[in-house]
């Protein structure tokens, strides 16, 4: 057979063998790639996100060459058929199927020209399915981890939460509030609860975080609760120190000094300052002579009470930063034991001869009888008859707005009455329990009441 | 398998002479170049031709030209519907000889002849036609046990009218696969009606200026036994011949639809041969998937019994063969179907 021939013969099997061998291999690249994709998928769904590993099917693809030049070759018609293509595509009638077994050289110059038969591979789809597929693999790849777990498996966003919390248990230890092993012991659980958090099961999760944060609270609860009582006891006090500090200035009598001071002394005990979580400690020295105690000592005093109100106004200010303790707990701890007119009670302390009660001040209430209503400042004195007295009658101020209002809770239940239950016995609200709305259609905030219990009491 | 392949300088004579008879045939009948190569080709393949058509377009004429410029006996048969195989094959006569005794003679029948235009065929009885078989077929006739060879070459050039027609008996299917081509005669288009009517005055043809020895048509014959078929087109051949089959493997879908019995090994060896005879023709020492497709259709279209299905959606036979070729891959490549093979 002509040269020219044959080489175009050589050349066209050799593009068949070229074009099946791709073909195949972007066959079995495109199911590679999508096998290789959900494989990369179900390994970063069980935990494997070492993408550089991941990345290592792309090896893979070297034998995938060899295994489609390999099959190509095996599905690639014998030559004897490619000869008979070539020779029907060239219309050469049969000449140069018989030149494989024939010398057919002689017909040669009567061929037509020699020409390569064209192979047209409709490569579109295929070529489109190996894309996705590659882009399907780049997606496996590159999703961020937080996509690559189950919905069951993922971990519930509980970072801030947890924070929240580690930083509560922080300070409750740091204000030994919670001892140190149990400090640890919280924080520990609360690192085991984010790690054991699963987003198909959060209520075990919510229930383990709600109940530290109970425990949390009710600690700082406690904690405000005697802050509370330890710094109403500590202002008490503290007015009493003053009192009697400038009654000894005064004049007062020993008789008056030695029951005020006793009287201090009861009350500093009753507050059982080195007891509970916030201890406070006054200096025993002072504490054991209480009845003598120079001016310098009282000065001693007063700090020592002032330090430790301070000490406690700091704990609490920490608790109450973290919002661990509410704004109107905070309040009240503010406004802890104020006494109204100190000089009044140093005053009474100086005229007092016999039967004082040096702890006048923690009484609660206003005014007193003709002396300007419940506005007037406290004035401590012998009681005065209230022979032919009555009441000056005062319409009780307008009820402050409802929506000014500081709201301490809500509850269906009626205000709670702590101690004995006190009903009105006079004037509009005769006979009425307090809260109950009976005669008076204006509600009575928790606020007021005790004004209101304390103002009807002074009369039993 | 020839040893050698036919050289230029041993073809190329030949097919002058080829070429020299269609030319006649082409100066002789007008406007039918492409049925004259045919009939040609199938009396390189020393097969029987079957003619169809209307009345008047020629088919006669043909036969009779073809008998001239081959310089070969001719004889015609009018079918008739009482026309009785003695009239065909020749009978026995009692004759009185020389010596007094009285002996059957046999009065050789217009069969015995090199070409026998049997016009008409299917005007006459299912007896009479069967009556050509053997003639056809073993290029003898056999009466009263006495087996007599024809003359070679022997070719039956039958004509025949539409079916459709009044009066004509369908040909047995074991007569059709006797045939090698059915070759139908259209209607020829204006300008050639122009140039019979202007050049063909009362229809009278004129004589062919040459003719062909009886040697040439000899060296014909040899030639054509050394046409090289190379073994994918034998293999594209099997594939076609069996694809007409219901079924078959490479059946195509209107061939399962639509034929009944497909083409016989006999139509096999036609293609072949006719392929051969085409490729001779043409100048080339071996057959081509082209010449395959060329003698294809006429061998194989009264080969194919369609079902009453086919006649109800005007399927014919030629539409089938037709689809089967453009369907078939003729090589055997087994491309995927996504690649295709074009010319540069």
């Amino acid at each position: 057979m002509n040269r020219s021939h044959a080489s175009a013969l050589q050349s066209f099997a050799r593009n068949l063998q070229w074009l099946l061998t791709l073909r195949l291999a972007v066959q079995l690249a495109t199911v590679w790639f999508f096998a290789w994709g959900v494989v990369i998928l179900a390994l970063r769904i069980f935990g494997i996100q070492n993408i550089y590993w991941l990345t290592m099917g792309l090896l893979a693809v070297a034998p995938l060459a060899f295994i489609a030049s390999w099959r190509a070759k095996k599905q690639r018609a014998p030559l004897t058929k490619i000869r008979a293509s070539y020779d029907r595509i060239n219309a050469c009638g049969g000449i140069v199927m018989s030149a494989e077994t024939h010398d057919v050289a002689a017909w040669m110059a009567q061929l037509p020209g020699v020409a390569t038969p064209k192979l047209q591979w409709r490569s579109g789809r295929a070529l489109l399915l190996l894309s996705a597929s590659a882009v399907f693999v780049m997606i496996t790849l590159l999703l961020p981890n937080r996509l690559t777990h189950f919905p069951g498996r993922r971990p519930l966003e509980i970072g801030q939460i947890v924070q929240q919390l580690q930083a509560e248990v922080k300070v409750l230890a740091q204000e030994k509030i919670v001892d140190a092993q149990k400090a640890a012991e919280l924080q520990k659980q609360l690192s085991q609860v984010q790690n054991d958090s699963l987003g198909y099961d959060p209520a075990k999760t919510w229930e383990a975080l709600d109940h530290i944060k109970q425990s949390d609270s009710d600690e700082a609860r406690q904690a405000a609760q005697e802050a509370l009582d330890k710094t109403t006891s500590l202002t008490d006090a503290e007015s009493l120190a003053k009192a009697m500090e400038q009654a000894a200035d005064s004049g007062m009598n020993a008789t008056t000094a030695s029951q005020a001071a006793q009287d201090l002394a009861s009350m500093l005990s009753a507050a059982k300052l080195d007891n509970g979580l916030l201890n406070v400690q006054i200096p025993p020295a002072l504490l054991a002579g209480l009845n003598g105690l120079n001016k310098e000592q009282m000065e001693k005093l007063l700090q020592g009470l002032e330090s430790n109100k301070g000490l406690l106004s700091m704990d609490i200010s920490n608790l109450a930063n973290l919002k661990m303790i509410d704004a109107a707990t905070l309040a009240k701890l503010q406004a802890a034991g104020t006494c109204d007119n100190p000089d009044a009670l140093a005053d009474y302390l100086s005229s007092c001869t016999n039967g004082c009660d040096a702890a006048l001040c923690t009484h609660p209430g206003k005014g007193g009888p003709g002396r300007g209503g419940p506005g007037a400042p406290m004035t401590w004195s012998t009681g005065a008859s209230e022979k032919d007295l009555k009441f000056q009658e005062h319409s009780l101020p307008p009820s402050p707005n409802l929506s000014q209002a500081q709201l301490m809770g809500v509850s269906k239940a009626v205000p709670e009455l702590s101690g004995n239950e006190v009903s009105a016995e006079h004037g509009a609200l005769n006979n009425t329990a307090a809260g109950g709305g009976a005669a008076n259609a204006r509600v009575i905030l928790p606020e007021q009441r005790q004004a209101v219990q304390t103002y009807f009491k002074r009369d039993n | 398998m020839p040893e050698t392949i036919l050289k230029p300088e041993e073809l190329q004579p030949v097919t002058e002479l080829a070429r020299k008879t269609l030319g006649q045939l082409d100066r002789i009948l007008l406007g039918r170049k492409e049925l004259h190569r045919l009939v040609l080709i199938g009396i390189l393949s020393r097969g029987h031709i079957l003619l169809e058509g209307l009345p008047g377009l020629g088919k006669t004429a043909l036969v009779r030209t073809i008998g001239q410029i081959l310089k070969l006996d001719f004889k015609r048969i009018q079918f008739t519907p009482d026309l009785m195989p003695g009239d065909v094959l020749g009978s026995h006569i009692l004759q009185e000889t020389t010596s007094g005794k009285r002996e059957l003679v046999f009065q050789p029948g217009p069969v015995f002849t090199n070409i026998l235009l049997a016009d008409e065929i299917n005007r006459a009885s299912p007896k009479t036609q069967s009556a050509m078989l053997e003639t056809m077929q073993e290029h003898s006739v056999t009466l009263l046990g006495t087996t007599r060879d024809l003359p070679e070459p022997f070719f039956v050039l039958a004509s025949q009218n539409p079916i459709e027609l009044e009066g004509t008996y369908p040909l047995p299917e074991a007569q059709l696969d006797r045939f090698l081509f059915r070759v139908m005669f259209d209607n020829v288009d204006v300008d050639v009606l122009n140039q019979i009517i202007s050049e063909r005055r009362r229809g009278e043809l004129p004589p062919p200026t040459w003719q062909m020895e009886r040697a040439d048509l000899q060296t014909l014959f040899q030639t054509m036994g050394k046409i090289y078929l190379p073994g994918p087109v034998s293999h594209y051949i099997a594939r076609v011949v069996s694809a007409t089959h219901p079924g078959a493997v490479e059946a195509t879908g209107p061939v399962n639809s639509y034929v009944s019995y497909g083409a016989s090994p006999r139509a096999a060896i036609a293609i072949a041969e006719a392929a051969r005879a085409n490729a001779l023709v043409a100048g080339r020492p071996s057959v081509g998937f082209e010449d395959v497709k060329i003698v294809a259709s006429p061998v194989l279209n009264h080969r194919l019994i369609l079902n009453y299905q086919a006649r109800f959606d005007r399927m014919t036979p030629s539409k089938l063969v037709s689809e089967l070729l453009n369907q078939l891959d003729e090589t055997g490549l087994n491309l995927p179907k996504d690649v295709e093979l074009a010319h540069a």
